[in-house]
Parts: C-alpha cells; sequence; structure tokens
C-alpha cells in the first residue's frame, strides 16, 4: 500500500493509517487538532464507524468557540467506538461507500448575520464532485486547504477514494514547497490564488509533473493564471466555483463558468442577477435561508449564454480575505466590547495579495492614546479572534459616517 | 520624511505585531519574506500602508520581495 500522508517531513501510508485505525478506541467528536495526519485519521475513523463529526479549526479562540454556543461538555464528548478491523484499503473504502453510511459531517462557515454558521454534509454532498476511476489512480494530490474546510476535504475525498498521496504544502515553509512538488511528482494542485501567490516566488524552476493546476475561493486573477503556466507548464489551470454551503459546483476555463447538464435545473438567477441554487444541492443547517427551495448565494452574476455565466460582484457583505469569508459584524462586536470604543466600522481594503484586507475606522473616548489603543485593541483582538479576522489598519476617526437611513457605509 | 525613513517604519509597525524588534537601519537585500518571516497577510498589510502613503501599488506587476525591490517601485512613480 503506498502513501498517504506526507507532512513536514513525515510520511504514513495507507497500511499505517489502517493501522491506526484499527487501534484507535476513542474518538473525540469534536476535533479542535492542528496536525493533518490526526484530522484526517479522525474523519476516516469516523466514517468507518459511522459516527458523527464535528471539525473546528484549530486556531479557533476560546472566544470563537464560546460563540459557536457550544458547551463543555459537548466539546469534550468522547465516543466508544464500534468497528470491525480493517485489512486492506479496499476493503476500508468499500466499507466507507455502502449506500446507508449514517455518517455526518459538521463545519462552521462565517454565517452572514454575525455568528459563525453549522453546515452538517453527508457523505453524498461532500463527495458529490469526487471522480473515481483507474484514470485518476496514479495522481499524486497537493494538498493546500485548511483540512477542515470544505475545499480541503474535497481534495482530502478526491485522494481518498483513488487511495492517491496527499502532499500537505498548507502551512509549511514556503521555500520547501518547490522541493516537495518535484520529490513526489505532484500531478494535481488545488488551492486559492493567494495561496499560489505565496509560492510563486519560491518556485525557481518548471515543475512539468502538475497536470493540472484549480484556484477557486476567491476572485479570478488572470495575470496568475499565466504566472502558474510558466512554472507550471503542463498543467491545465482551472477556476472553481465553491461554497461551504455546496461544495464545488461549476468550473471554468479562464472567468466563464458552466453549468453542467446535471445540474441545469437546480441552478437559476434571480432578477437582479443573484445566482441561485436548489437545496437539493446544499448541506443541511438551521441557518440557511431559503427562498422556497432556493438557497440564495449572494453571487451576482452575468449570463452569457443559457449554460454560461461570469462572476461580477458579490451582494452580502461578507469579506474575502485569501479565501476566508469575514463577516465584518462579527469582528465590530468583539471591537465594541473592548473599554473606551465608541463605535467601529470594519470595511475592505483590496490588495494583490490577499483580494482583502481589513481596516477599521474606530471612534474612541476623549483623551486616550491612538497609538496605544491601537495595540491594545489588536492584542485583544489576538486572544479573540483567527487571524485574519483582525483588522490591519486602524483609523481613529471622530464620527462613523452613516447614511441617511442610519445604516452605516461599508464602501 | 524621507521615503527610505518611511518605509522602515511601516515595516516595523508590522514586525512589532509579532513581538519582533524593529530594523535600526534599512539593508537593501533584506527580503519580507524569508528574513523578516512576512506572511502572506503581512505583505497585504505592508502594500496597503505604502500605497496609502506614497499612492503606489508595489504589487503591480509581480511580486517584489527585498527592500531594493520595493524602494525602487517607490522610486519610479
Amino acid at each position: 500500500m503506498g502513501l498517504f500522508l506526507y507532512h513536514d517531513g513525515q510520511e504514513t501510508t495507507y497500511e499505517q493509517l489502517i493501522n491506526d485505525i484499527n487501534k484507535q478506541t476513542l474518538l473525540k467528536r469534536y476535533v479542535k487538532k492542528s496536525d493533518p495526519y490526526e484530522i484526517l485519521k479522525d474523519i476516516v475513523v469516523s466514517l468507518v464507524a459511522e459516527e458523527r463529526i464535528i471539525l473546528l479549526d484549530s486556531d479557533f479562540t476560546e472566544e470563537e468557540v464560546k460563540n459557536l454556543g457550544l458547551s463543555v461538555e459537548e466539546l469534550n464528548e468522547e465516543v466508544v467506538l464500534k468497528k470491525d478491523k480493517i485489512s486492506s484499503c479496499d476493503e476500508l473504502l468499500a466499507k466507507i461507500q455502502k449506500s446507508d453510511n449514517r455518517w455526518e459531517i459538521v463545519l462552521y462557515t462565517s454565517g452572514t448575520t454575525g455568528r459563525p454558521k453549522r453546515v452538517a454534509h453527508k457523505l453524498d454532498s461532500i463527495t458529490r464532485g469526487t471522480k473515481v476511476s483507474e484514470k485518476y489512480r496514479e495522481n499524486v494530490w497537493a494538498f493546500a486547504y485548511n483540512p477542515t474546510h470544505f475545499a480541503g476535504l474535497q481534495v482530502f475525498f478526491q485522494a481518498f477514494y483513488n487511495q492517491n498521496p496527499m502532499i500537505y504544502i498548507f502551512d509549511v515553509n514556503r521555500k520547501e514547497v518547490e522541493n516537495v512538488l518535484r520529490r513526489y511528482n505532484v500531478t494535481h494542485i488545488s488551492a486559492t490564488p493567494t495561496f499560489y501567490r505565496s509560492i510563486l516566488p519560491y518556485i525557481r524552476e518548471v515543475v512539468p509533473s502538475v497536470e493540472r493546476a484549480t484556484m477557486g475561493g476567491e476572485k479570478y486573477d488572470k495575470n496568475l493564471e499565466a504566472q502558474l503556466l510558466k512554472v507550471f507548464p503542463n498543467a491545465d489551470v482551472r477556476n472553481v466555483y465553491a461554497s461551504t454551503e455546496a461544495g464545488s459546483i461549476f468550473s471554468a476555463k479562464g472567468d466563464i463558468f458552466s453549468i453542467s447538464p446535471r445540474i441545469a435545473d437546480k441552478v437559476r438567477f434571480a432578477e437582479d442577477g443573484e445566482l441561485l441554487i436548489h437545496k437539493s444541492l446544499l448541506g443541511e443547517s438551521d441557518t440557511f435561508q431559503l427562498d422556497e427551495d432556493w438557497y440564495r448565494t449572494g453571487d451576482i452574476v452575468e449570463m452569457i449564454d443559457e449554460s454560461h455565466f461570469k462572476f461580477v460582484s458579490r451582494k452580502t457583505e461578507m469579506i474575502n480575505i485569501g479565501g476566508y469569508k469575514v463577516n465584518p459584524h462579527e469582528v465590530e462586536d468583539e471591537i465594541k466590547k473592548i473599554d473606551g470604543v465608541v463605535d467601529v466600522i470594519v470595511k475592505a481594503r483590496s490588495n494583490r495579495i490577499t483580494g482583502n484586507i481589513l481596516v477599521a475606522e474606530v471612534k474612541i473616548n476623549d483623551g486616550i492614546d491612538k497609538r496605544e489603543k491601537e495595540k491594545e485593541i489588536t492584542k485583544i483582538l489576538e486572544k479573540r479572534l483567527q487571524s485574519w479576522k483582525i483588522p490591519r489598519i486602524f483609523t481613529f476617526v471622530d464620527n462613523i459616517e452613516l447614511t441617511r437611513t442610519g445604516k452605516k457605509v461599508r464602501k | 520624511m524621507d521615503v527610505e525613513e518611511k518605509v522602515k517604519q511601516i515595516i516595523n509597525i508590522i514586525l512589532e505585531k509579532h513581538g519582533m524588534s524593529p530594523l535600526n537601519s534599512l539593508e537593501y537585500n533584506i527580503s519580507m519574506r524569508n528574513d523578516l518571516g512576512m506572511d502572506s497577510l503581512d505583505l497585504a498589510e505592508l502594500t496597503v500602508r505604502i500605497e496609502d502613503e506614497f499612492g503606489v501599488d508595489i504589487f503591480e506587476d509581480g511580486m517584489v520581495d527585498t527592500v531594493q525591490q520595493i524602494l525602487d517601485k517607490i522610486n519610479k512613480r
């Protein structure tokens, strides 16, 4: 049996994975770990035992976990596993893929109303886009997403179902990326534009083994596509549209997405151009706001013809920071709790590295030292929010600009 | 204040957030990523602060990484 995962100098084979699964007798239902092997192994264990599993980002602060509304008892819940011993990879996959798997995976994603929302997926919704055949058997995947996020899970299932090796390059030293891509002859990479931009300066020579480079989660960047083709000359570069609610649904060459006939009746466009997706394509969540049976994506698109469209803009206030969507209200709520802060508005500032960063305009009580306050706010937020949710630049203002309806202006 | 002093100040604001000691002098061959350990968010902040100060988008046509490359972009404006 071949390699399952390479991470930080460590190789783990599918055989070791199976041994570890066979040995494991307890599972913490809430997974909040940083080691990618541990996370992926727990997912496989939960699949084998048909137990529900909940993934939390390892860098969630205590405050963020508290805001999810979870109790300490829930977070520490341990399940005694009932499962049969597994002897081969084929047996493992056959067991997992059998039709009535009761398994469910829960993810938390930035909600549009302030608090992260909970989205549950069954095996069939999370593997809808997974392709399995002999053709994919020799693929080698670079793993370039957070494994607790939907995009990471999609890469995982694609690789796992075809028994492909995964080479973890998500949060490793950028200087080593070129080496590992070359050493393992990586054939497939899927990542955000921000991730590609962060590794490109370190790729000195072409990596001919890459056959497919997919980017998604952020605005399409034509210039980046050209740069990718320079270092991956044999790659087919694709752009995908994916969301935590529905997973990867559309794929594009360039910026024109096509709607496959398979889902044509599950996609609609509202009068203002908003993309609507039928609920049958979604995971389950109490917090989805459905319009009859349709989910409003918040993405405004432009139709090219019946089966092709382009993205134009976002309707919601969510801000995309390098592929992570942040709700500015969540950040504002945390800043407002800080002593001396009267009011705040959090906005996006665009840039060519991460698409956007957060900046905040803050009104504070008179007589407070602004530079000191900025440091203090940043320090407090570091304990309460994941790093990409923390505004990078603070401006202190006398008044927060309001519109006539009294709503803050978030330009 | 001259350009170099201002660029040093901007870099130091970011270093301070990571608890790193500030640069006393600006050496031209210092790499933002390799020597100062800046990640994508740090570089994004750097480029926005430089744009606010000098009106130049230093990443407009490709990647820059060293102090010299940043100064070149600013001085070309």
